[in-house]
């Protein structure tokens, strides 16, 4: 599917594509997975809520997504350390020699805005529970299969030009310290997709993803390699199940 | 009149709330939660009966959470239903015939406007016969100061979802034990860890709401 995407700022290669509801592949499925039932299937009653929460959650999402591509400046192996357009990162020892061949970044934010987040809440208040928590579910949900599509637009756009592409890295993934959003945001144009953070390094909306993905002719994109990871309780490596311990996915 | 208390236990488990809910599917039609209460109650069936059906309802459901043969929804129905059955016994709490087990103060900590774990949580343990004292989110040490004086006795929990904020938690874990050094707090939030919460000081962390009541039934005075 290919997507259009239309320049923020062409001088300093600012993006936003534009998404819709209608390209995403979110199911019920998903979600029922993503919040426990996975060998196992959901009552019928659960997945007629999340069904429901589907039905409306296209109107409720603001759905934004963009990037910056920046040459990567200089890269210190000694440190893990990336320098971009005058900023300093440390993503750390699992992320650096992902990103150290590429000669080029991609740094990105995602969100679907306020609504979903706030009908959530509502329907808490309102003691409809149960639909609430499948409202935030089903949210979290849509922003990564929205991560997914704009990772898969910025592959074929670079593949245009021959160039590959790395897996994409957050802040606050894989020991990259999260506080680290700072100096990434600091790349972007300011409430860039309206995306706002706070001085804890929390994305407003909350429902928001950001991140780093690495460019370059000799690249690759590699399966997730969590034993090099010490985060004993990341999302990649366990779905950290209630009740259950730490259990490797992948 | 064993039988009605018990019949109420089921619908707590199974998190049955009242006659017109379709949860779950094989009990649709039956009286629930709400009905079986008010009969239970115009037959003469004490208040204190009718809340040990209930915890033992829950405790079940509990069980079942804890062996990963049902999830958090399950326990937000299970937790529904057990308001319906509050809702008429309410009149007993005031009167002082019952009591909740306890006070439980819960909030989101300074700079971390996270706030859907911690609502299952509140639910839950208010599910459970804990009067839960929600302060919300971006709540500042000096705000839970001033909850525990209010609600003395109480249990403190504490909730993050990044490890920036999870700075302010072990702030808010160290004031609180400076003025109230025998005050319980229990951590949780996405980011902490067993180890990460001994390290700040707290008495308990626990990765859901089951594993919370465990940990505030355990600290019954
Ligand atoms: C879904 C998810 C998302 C979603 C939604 C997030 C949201 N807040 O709504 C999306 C995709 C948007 C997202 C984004 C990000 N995420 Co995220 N995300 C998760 C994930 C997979 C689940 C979180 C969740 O919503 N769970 C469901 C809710 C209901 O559970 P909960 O809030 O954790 O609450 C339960 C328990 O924690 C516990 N509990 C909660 N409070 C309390 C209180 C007490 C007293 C007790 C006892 C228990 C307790 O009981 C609750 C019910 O079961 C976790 C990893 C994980 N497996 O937990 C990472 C995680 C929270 N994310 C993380 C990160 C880093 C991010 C980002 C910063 C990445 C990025 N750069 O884009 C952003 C931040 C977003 C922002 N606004 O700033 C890290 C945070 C750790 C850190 N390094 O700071 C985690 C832990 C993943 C990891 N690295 O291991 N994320």
């Amino acid at each position: 599917m290919s997507l259009k995407y239309l320049p923020v700022d062409v001088e300093k290669e600012i993006y936003e594509v534009e998404i819709s509801f209608k390209d995403l592949s979110i199911t019920r499925k998903e979600i029922e997975h993503d919040i426990g039932y996975s060998g196992i299937s959901a009552p019928e009653h659960f997945s007629g809520i999340i069904d429901a929460v589907l039905s409306r959650a296209a109107d409720k999402c603001g759905i934004r997504a963009g990037y910056r591509i920046i040459d990567i400046q200089k890269k210190e192996d000694a440190n893990h350390g990336l320098l971009l357009d005058g900023v300093f990162f440390s993503p750390d020892k699992i992320i650096y020699p992902q990103i150290k061949k590429a000669e080029r970044a991609a740094m990105f934010a995602v969100t679907i805005g306020r609504e979903m987040e706030l009908w959530s809440g509502e329907l808490f208040r309102r003691g409809e529970i149960l639909m609430g928590y499948m409202a935030d579910a089903a949210a979290s949900s849509i922003v990564e299969n929205i991560t997914d599509l704009l990772h898969d637009h910025i592959r074929s756009r670079m593949l245009e030009s021959e160039m590959k592409i790395t897996n994409r890295y957050s802040p606050g993934y894989c020991n990259w310290n999260v506080s680290e959003q700072h100096l990434l945001f600091s790349l972007l144009p300011k409430n860039f997709c309206g995306i706002s953070l706070t001085e804890s390094s929390l994305m407003l909306p909350v429902k928001s993803v950001s991140g780093i993905i690495g460019i370059g002719k000799n690249v690759r994109y590699s399966k997730y390699n969590c034993n090099r990871c010490a985060v004993k309780d990341c999302t990649y490596r366990t779905r950290r199940r209630p009740g259950e311990k730490a259990v490797v996915l992948k | 009149m064993n039988d009605a208390s018990e019949k109420i236990g089921v619908c707590i488990e199974r998190g049955k709330v009242n006659k017109s809910s379709p949860y779950p599917g094989d009990m649709a039609g039956q009286d629930g939660a709400d009905e079986l209460t008010v009969s239970a109650l115009e037959w003469g069936v004490t208040p204190d009966k009718i809340l040990s059906a209930c915890n033992i309802g829950m405790q079940r459901i509990g069980e079942k959470f804890g062996r990963n043969e049902v999830f958090v929804p399950e326990l937000l129905m299970s937790a529904k239903a057990m308001n319906a059955v509050m809702t008429h016994l309410k009149p007993f709490f005031q009167s002082g015939n019952v009591k909740a087990k306890g006070k439980f103060v819960i909030g989101t900590v300074a700079g971390d406007l996270h706030d859907i774990g911690k609502n299952l949580v509140a639910m839950v343990v208010e599910g459970n016969g804990w009067e839960v004292i929600d302060l919300g989110v971006d709540v500042k040490p000096s705000k839970f100061i001033s909850a525990v004086k209010e609600n003395s006795g109480c249990i403190v929990g504490l909730s993050a979802l990044l490890t920036t904020t999870m700075v302010n938690m072990a702030k808010t874990v160290s004031e609180i034990k400076a003025v109230y050094p025998g005050t319980k707090i229990i951590v949780g939030g996405a980011p902490l860890t067993y180890d990460k919460a001994v390290k700040m000081g707290a008495d308990g962390y626990s990765p859901d709401p089951q594993g919370t009541v465990e940990f505030l039934n355990k600290n019954l005075l």
